[in-house]
């Protein structure tokens, strides 16, 4: 008693049905070219990122030609009249990675803690208060953090500065050769700032995942006598861990390309700072830009223009990977 | 059965007054012994905070947990003590930009402020005269002609996520979402490449293309998730009935999704409106008031901020203040109509989240 | 073999459930004893689940939550002084109608969960891992996949996972919401088959909609109903013989015999 009978029936003597073409394709010429322009509008990202790259490696080529893959690495920065100019921007590209790195470490933890107090301590009306707000900071121009990094922060950074150098200064994270000079524009301060403008995205991707997380599985732990912490160890962070990283990396994307809130708080010095976080020396691609393209000569503009090539080219890559993460872990936000 | 109504118990909370007295205790006597530490000793409030707070208030809840749940409340005595903790932290400290802009900008506030341009106006001007005037309108055009671009085109760039059937969707959309991650500053540096390429004088219209790459992934994503919460049931009856793609989008899904879209453009318009960068790069600054951006420099509220900080007057930085609360101002307002557009759509189309199981 | 703990006596005392203002249950007395299986039947949204969420304490989970009444667990009120939710929920356990296994877990970490979770040390885990696969009927299927991703398991398999994990918890009672509804039929045979030989090591509660699978697996039953805008109550509650061959209420006999619900 095998296959049923209508089937060896065809097989031996009908061939196989033939199927049909289907398709949900424009029902008229209105929507032809409906479909037709929209087409178009969506092609412009791409129009965009290819345009923004070749334009910027056009002007950046002479730069890069000349100064070759040092550009990237090396650490010196001649622009003045009558001299050869060398253009080189290693000590920005690290330090850009450096204050980003501060930033996303000191962000991360207060933005998880915020977006664990919203969605599992705080009852329905003061989460939505909480929510918005944070919403709301995350629209706040750079500018203006600015403002507040330079005229309200640096006293009380400069503060903490002195009392982590009078007690820590064993820690090599926190030396410094001559504590009269140092503490002001130091990626320290810079680091927070750029935490101060980072927390919202991460606060909002995390609370979003926490609170899409099934609450069969919350439920399911509770009613095996979990508590809030081992329920949040065992459950709540592993399962939402992967979207969470890819907060974390939007974060860091826009950390990279923070230009104005720092740049009055640094004191940009065109020397490598590797990790002493007080010391008043360093600077970030963005911020370099920013200083040197009022005064600068067109073959020092194309080092610039290179300058910003390579920040891209790395806030491309960073965000890509965010959106991967992200996407990958929130299946049902795919289309 | 018996029906008597009675009044409601909540049974498990009914916490005797021993842990009451040790959940005040807990709460206040930290902050009290720290006080006295610091008043006596002369500790820094900073380190006091960290060293001596934290550890006697972890202490003190960790006692309370251990005493009320045994070993797991500790666990959640310190989940909880750190959570408040950190969140407080970043908290003041994002309220403290809040106000210390409110606060200081309102001091150099004044209606003359508002009216004035910055013609005869240098860096030691007393504050009644001058103002951002000229700013103000410099961002309006400025952002507007941005605006008029952009929106249109993210949204049609939404209406081809969600409403075709094309196998280039996903890349469209990770295209879409590489560009969100373009540094202002670079595509400051962009505009003035094709300023320097092509000769052109820097003009409010470069500005607004500067800007422009920066508000287009932001209008797409917003308009598209407002197009995604458009029931499909929608779209198929008008389909059914009939109607052409087209029609079916301007007629029945267009009107649907309508305060979504608004919500687009103004999150859209907020991302752009405080950029600096893309600005200072691309159009210089007036003092005088400008309505062309086509020809000449145009004064911006971003860059009035920036050039006033730069110097080293107190007086300058007072007008920087003043031109941040105009912009902060500016981005609450539309925020928060975005937010309440937002809000009123969703209170009709989502269904009630806590609903008592059966 | 690691010693069961002996089945214990649940029993509620005139338990009334309100929703913030609106009362859903209205003095639900009940007695589960010991070693029997107990089946909760009636229409949609009488407040069955709703009860069987208050002999565990998940109930006070939701916000706008209230009760009146008790719940003795072998004469101890769970709501009393003496207990705290957690310690109540490790004694009685659950299973609900989705099956819920921890994606990020495997078999084996599922089945430990529950330890690690309420803080509790783990003797001999292969040892408590394959006695609950055993009890729960799914060792065969898994023996050989331990380490594999609990999600790589079909519905009926995540479900006899999820009773195995609650089992790992040697709980006193078993309350079970509706745990085949979501399932296909041969694997609904196949737990029903485990709650009976479950039985003779602890209470079991099960909610059901599916009138069969309550004679065929419970030794009493009570219905539930609940009227417009009146609070949900027991209409009958007996021996499940009795209950659908010669109901004593009206609106039973109706309910047993299709006439509504």
């Amino acid at each position: 008693m095998g296959t049923l009978d209508f089937m060896s029936e065809s097989s031996a003597s009908n061939p196989a049905p033939v199927r049909r073409k289907l398709s949900a394709g424009p029902l008229s010429t209105g929507d032809k070219w409906f479909f037709r322009s929209t087409s178009i509008a969506a092609y412009f990202s791409f129009v965009l990122v290819a345009l923004v790259l070749i334009f910027l490696f056009l002007k950046a080529w002479p730069a890069l030609q000349e100064q070759g893959v040092a550009f990237v690495y090396g650490t010196t920065w001649v622009a003045e009249d009558g001299q050869p100019l060398v253009m080189q921007i290693g000590p920005m590209i690290y330090g850009s990675l450096l204050i980003a790195l501060v930033g996303v470490l000191i962000a991360t933890p207060m933005a998880i803690s915020l977006a664990y107090m919203i969605v599992f301590m705080l009852g329905n009306r003061l989460a939505k208060v909480f929510t918005t707000l944070i919403d709301l900071l995350a629209a706040l121009p750079s500018v203006i953090i600015g403002l507040w990094g330079f005229y309200v922060f640096t006293p009380v950074a400069i503060n903490w500065e002195n009392t982590l150098h009078q007690y820590l200064s064993w820690v090599p994270l926190f030396q410094v050769e001559n504590p009269e000079n140092a503490f002001r524009g130091s990626p320290f301060i810079a680091g927070w700032i750029v935490a101060v403008m980072i927390v919202p995205i991460i606060t909002s991707v995390t609370r979003e995942i926490f609170s899409q997380l099934d609450k069969d599985l919350i439920n399911g732990a509770l009613a095996l006598g979990g508590s809030r912490l081992t329920v949040f160890n065992k459950v709540i962070l592993p399962t939402s861990s992967g979207g969470v990283v890819g907060g974390i990396l939007l974060g860091l994307g826009r950390a990279l390309g923070e230009t104005v809130a720092i740049f009055y708080v640094l004191q940009i010095s065109f020397k490598i700072n590797w990790g002493q976080l007080l010391e008043s020396r360093g600077g970030g691609v963005a911020s370099w830009i920013l200083a040197r393209f009022g005064e600068a000569s067109e073959g020092e503009i194309s080092g610039l223009m290179a300058a910003g090539l390579v920040l891209f080219v790395i806030t491309l890559i960073v965000n890509f990977v965010a959106n991967t993460i992200v996407n990958r872990s929130q299946p049902w936000r795919k289309n | 059965m018996s029906f008597a109504p009675r009044p409601a118990v909540q049974p498990w909370k009914r916490a005797n007054n021993a842990r009451r007295l040790q959940i005040i205790l807990a709460a206040i006597v930290p902050v009290l012994l720290t006080a006295l530490v610091v008043m006596t000793s002369g500790l820094d409030a900073n380190l006091a905070t960290i060293v001596v707070f934290l550890p006697l208030q972890i202490l003190a809840a960790g006692l309370v947990g251990f005493r009320a749940y045994g070993r797991r409340g500790i666990g959640d005595a310190l989940l909880v003590v750190v959570t408040i903790f950190l969140s407080a932290f970043v908290l003041v400290m994002l309220l403290s930009v809040f106000f210390s802009v409110l606060s200081e900008g309102s001091r150099t506030m004044s209606l003359q402020f508002l009216s004035q341009n910055n013609v005869y106006i240098s860096n030691t001007t007393s504050l009644e005269y001058g103002g951002v005037a000229n700013a103000i309108l410099g961002t309006l055009l400025i952002v507007g002609i941005t605006t008029i671009v952009a929106v249109p085109l993210g949204i049609a760039m939404a209406v081809y996520l969600t409403q075709s059937q094309s196998k280039l969707r996903g890349l469209v959309r990770t295209v879409t979402q590489a560009l969100s991650g373009l540094p202002s500053v670079v595509s400051g540096l962009f505009v003035l490449s094709i300023i320097v390429t092509f000769g052109f004088t820097k003009s409010g219209i470069f500005g607004s293309l500067a800007l422009f790459p920066l508000m287009l992934p932001t209008v797409a994503r917003v308009a598209e998730e407002a197009l995604k919460l458009v029931p499909s049931d929608l779209r198929l009856a008008a389909l059914a009935l009939g109607a052409p793609n087209y029609k079916a989008f301007f007629q029945v899904i267009l009107p649907a999704a309508k305060s979504g879209l608004i919500t687009a453009l103004l999150l859209g318009l907020a991302r752009v409106i405080g950029e600096t960068a893309p600005l200072i790069l691309t159009v210089n600054t007036n003092n005088g008031t400008s309505w062309d951006p086509f020809n000449g420099p145009m004064e911006t509220l971003p860059a009035y901020v920036y050039g006033y900080l730069s110097s080293s007057f107190t007086s300058a930085h007072q007008r920087a203040w003043g031109g941040g609360l105009v912009l902060l101002i500016l981005v609450a307002v539309l925020f928060g109509s975005a937010r309440y557009l937002g809000r009123a759509k969703s209170m009709k189309s989502k269904p009630t989240k806590q609903k008592a199981s059966k | 073999m690691t010693s069961l703990t002996k089945a214990s006596t649940l029993s509620s005392e005139d338990i009334s459930v309100w929703f913030g203002q609106r009362q859903v249950l209205s003095d639900v007395n009940l007695t589960f004893p010991a070693n029997k299986v107990t089946a909760l039947i009636g229409p949609s949204g009488c407040g069955k689940s709703t009860f069987l969420r208050t002999l565990n304490r998940m109930h006070e989970l939701i916000p706008s939550a209230g009760l009146s009444g008790s719940v003795f667990l072998d004469g101890e009120d769970i709501y009393g002084e003496d207990f705290d939710a957690v310690s109540v929920r490790i004694k009685i356990g659950m299973v609900f109608q989705k099956p819920n296994p921890f994606p990020t877990m495997s078999i084996k970490d599922n089945i430990l969960s529950g330890l690690r979770l309420s803080g509790r040390k783990i003797g001999n885990a292969e040892e408590l891992v394959e006695t609950s696969l055993r009890r729960a009927s799914i060792w065969n299927e898994v023996k050989d996949r331990l380490n594999d991703q609990a999600i790589s398991l079909s519905g009926g398999q995540q479900q006899r996972l999820c009773i195995a994990r609650s089992l790992a918890m040697d709980p006193e009672v078993l309350l079970m919401d509706e745990p085949c509804s979501a399932l296909d039929p041969g694997s609904t045979r196949r737990i029903e088959e485990t709650i009976k030989e479950l039985s003779s090591s602890m209470t079991i509660v099960i909610v059901t909609h599916n009138m069969q699978q309550a004679q065929r697996v419970s030794d009493q039953t009570a219905f539930f109903l609940a009227d417009d805008n009146t609070p949900g109550g027991v209409v009958e509650f007996g021996a499940t013989e009795q209950i659908f061959n010669g109901p004593i209420d009206q609106r039973t006999n109706d309910y047993v015999n299709g006439h509504f619900g």
